[in-house]
């Protein structure tokens, strides 16, 4: 129950029930004043009026007046009284002045008394006007009706506005409820996620109102973390893989060296178990390069590059291992392509691919290193003649430590372009591969 | 490669905390005709570096969890110019070029083939005398360096210029043992190990260049290290 107090759904009600209290009180306030205001001031001027004329008048012609208003007045509410000029009153139902100026205006008296009922005081209105003989004419009108209706008007204010605010924090706690209901399972489902259960998902009704719409962009959000956990433990798997699968070798190796009866035995199995070591070390460093870049912030560190430079240099390094390998490797270059970023880690990036390109090439083949500019961005395309990247290995050579599966011999295939592809993305690059015809083609571009 | 220095066998200083990996670096280093001294803290690395018997510093980036760089500064700051050999697990360009902005004279990741740290070693040892040299003469072979021209006997040999630049790096350490790592970072100034044999590559075709037909070969291969230059009877 303190929950739902805490709902913001409630706190809305509450809100909603303070406006429709405020606004249903300022309606009746409104109505209060026109009513008390506009009847008082109505009798006000019929009182004003009437003594005025009252005390023009002769002595008979007033008394019959007087007692023709008392007579009239069947609900008791006028007061009416003639005093002479000693003080002393002539006629009337009220006994003496009230404390009020003799100036024909209007008075309020909170406590008038009429002289016929002992016991009842009531608010009134009276006008004392000096007649010509000296005496006073008083005129009166109880405000008790008038009040009557204000009270009237309170009640009904009292009577509308409770139920008022009742129903809306009624409305405020059935929807508090409903979305509290909605949010504990919602919580309940994040603790379960929170357990490992990675398949759990948000409920995402019909509704599609604000918590529907939170609810579907949550579960995108888990969908994708999902994927990249499923990816994460698929390169761990691959890893393990990579790094066990020489250990076991090594050791295998060592075993049959160390069981071996002559020396040279022992040697050669010492040599190879030596050799699976340094395949193991050369992943294990990949592996951490391509850890090291991806989480290496160096853009502060960049600097204005020539990619031409950068791939001159790498042409003539790479160049003669092409031509012993009988590759012809060309080389396709504007004059300049300037471009932000680390030239070490670009060459390294471009010479993976190049180095890809001559192992995947046959002899006789083609190795072709190009810069193009466009719009003022450089992009550089390494194009081999080999057999080229089927369409549905295309994104999963970028992976680390994927091997391309037709090529399960040919060493070190996934490790280059994993760090390639780092690299690419620390320079906001895109690093994809398209079909050469023949061939492979990287390209190396912005994004 | 075991050489006689019995006579002036050269102290080499070893600060490492790691102590199966400073027997290891002592007994191969001793094996070659080293003296080695141990320490495993940077003090006293610092109090025998700065006694002044060392030939040779090889240091220990991370001691106890200290940088070991800082001695490398230390020693630098008080004037003291011992050749530093940092090793390190730190692999990162930038920790190499802070290793040798420290003033370090070499970095080697670990971990390392025992042969190219003995490699690293013997070329810190016999730092170059004279780098003003304009020519170079390593049995048949010269190099005027100012005129950038080679001669073997008296053929005149045509070499590119990186050829060139990579011949100089192995006649300016004759009998030396010159390692596939030392000739990318220092020829080539590669910070990375390429997948496949391009310096293997290289050398191949310069050798083609410089040998003649029956003439002895002057770069050979250390199977297993790299490769030397001797000169030729």
């Amino acid at each position: 129950m303190l929950d739902l107090f805490r709902s913001t759904a409630f706190r809305l009600a509450v809100a909603f029930a303070v406006a429709t209290a405020i606004a249903t009180a300022a309606v009746f306030g409104l109505v209060y004043l026109e009513i008390s205001t506009s009847d008082v001031a109505r009798l006000r001027v019929v009182l004003v009026d009437e003594a005025a004329k009252g005390v023009t008048e002769s002595d008979d012609e007033l008394r019959r007046a007087l007692e023709l208003r008392l007579t009239r007045d069947l609900r008791r509410l006028d007061y009416v009284a003639l005093f002479a000029a000693d003080g002393a009153r002539v006629y009337g139902n009220i006994d003496k002045l009230p404390n009020i100026p003799v100036d024909g205006k209007a008075y309020f008296v909170a406590e008038a008394r009429p002289s016929d009922a002992v016991s009842r005081a009531e608010p009134a209105l009276f006008v004392a006007r000096r007649r010509a003989d000296g005496g006073v004419l008083l005129l009166g009108r109880s405000l008790l009706e008038v009040y009557a209706i204000r009270g009237t008007v309170l009640r009904s204010l009292a009577a509308g506005l409770g139920p008022a605010i009742l129903l809306a924090l009624g409305i405020g706690a059935f929807f508090a409820r409903r979305a509290t209901r909605r949010l504990i399972v919602i919580h309940e489902t994040i603790s379960r996620i929170m357990q490992g259960d990675l398949e759990a998902r948000l409920p995402s009704g019909a509704q599609n109102d604000d918590i529907d719409k939170i609810s579907r962009a949550v579960n995108l959000m888990l969908d994708e973390l999902a994927r990249l956990l499923d990816q994460l433990k698929s390169v761990g798997d691959n890893i393990a893989h990579d790094l066990r699968t020489p250990l076991a070798v090594m050791r295998a190796k060592l075993e049959r060296g160390l069981a071996a009866e002559d020396n040279h035995e022992l040697r050669a199995a010492a040599e190879a178990a030596l050799d699976q070591l340094d395949k193991s070390m050369v992943m294990a460093t990949a592996l951490l390069r391509v850890s090291a870049i991806e989480s290496e912030l160096r853009s502060s560190a960049f600097q204005d590059i020539d990619l031409v430079k950068i791939c001159a240099d790498l042409f003539e390094f790479y160049e003669p291992v092409a031509r012993a390998k009988s590759i012809d490797m060309t080389l396709n270059a504007p004059d300049r392509a300037p471009m932000r970023g680390d030239a070490d880690l670009m060459r390294e990036a471009i010479s993976n691919l190049i180095d890809n390109a001559i192992k995947f090439t046959p002899s006789g083949g083609l190795v072709q290193l190009e810069i193009a500019m466009s719009a003022g961005r450089p992009a550089v395309r390494v194009r081999d003649s080999g057999r080229g990247v089927p369409p549905t290995e295309r994104d999963k050579i970028f992976q680390r430590f994927y091997r391309g599966r037709r090529s399960p011999s040919a060493p070190g295939y996934g490790l280059g372009l994993s760090i390639a592809k780092a690299i690419a993305n620390l320079h906001n690059l895109d690093l994809t591969v398209e079909d050469g015809a023949p061939g492979a083609r990287f390209e190396l571009s912005a994004r | 490669m075991p050489v006689d220095r019995s006579s002036t066998a050269p102290t080499v200083l070893l600060v490492e905390d790691e102590p199966e990996l400073a027997d290891e670096i002592s007994v191969e280093l001793r094996r070659r005709g080293y003296e080695v001294q141990v320490t495993d803290t940077s003090e006293d690395g610092l109090r025998a570096a700065r006694a002044g018997d060392a030939a040779l510093l090889i240091l220990d980036r991370m001691l106890h969890g200290e940088d070991g760089l800082s001695i490398v500064a230390a020693l630098r700051r008080e004037g003291i110019k011992t050749p530093v050999l940092v090793i390190s697990a730190l692999a990162a360009v930038d920790e190499r070029v802070r290793g040798l902005k420290a003033g370090g004279d070499d970095y080697l990741v670990k971990p390392f083939a025992m042969a190219e740290l003995a490699a690293r070693v013997e070329a810190l040892l016999r730092r170059l005398d004279d780098v003003r040299t304009t020519t170079l003469r390593i049995g048949s072979l010269e190099m005027d360096l100012v005129e950038r021209t080679v001669r073997r006997g008296g053929r005149s040999i045509e070499l590119l210029p990186r050829e060139f630049k990579l011949l100089e790096y192995f006649a300016r350490r004759p009998d030396q043992v010159v390692t596939r790592a030392m000739l990318l970072e220092d020829v080539w100034r590669y910070t990375f190990v390429p997948q496949t044999n391009v310096v293997d590559v290289h050398i191949s075709n310069l050798r083609r260049k410089i040998d003649a037909k029956g003439e002895q070969p002057l770069i050979t291969n250390i199977r297993g290290v790299g490769f030397m230059l001797h000169a030729d009877a």
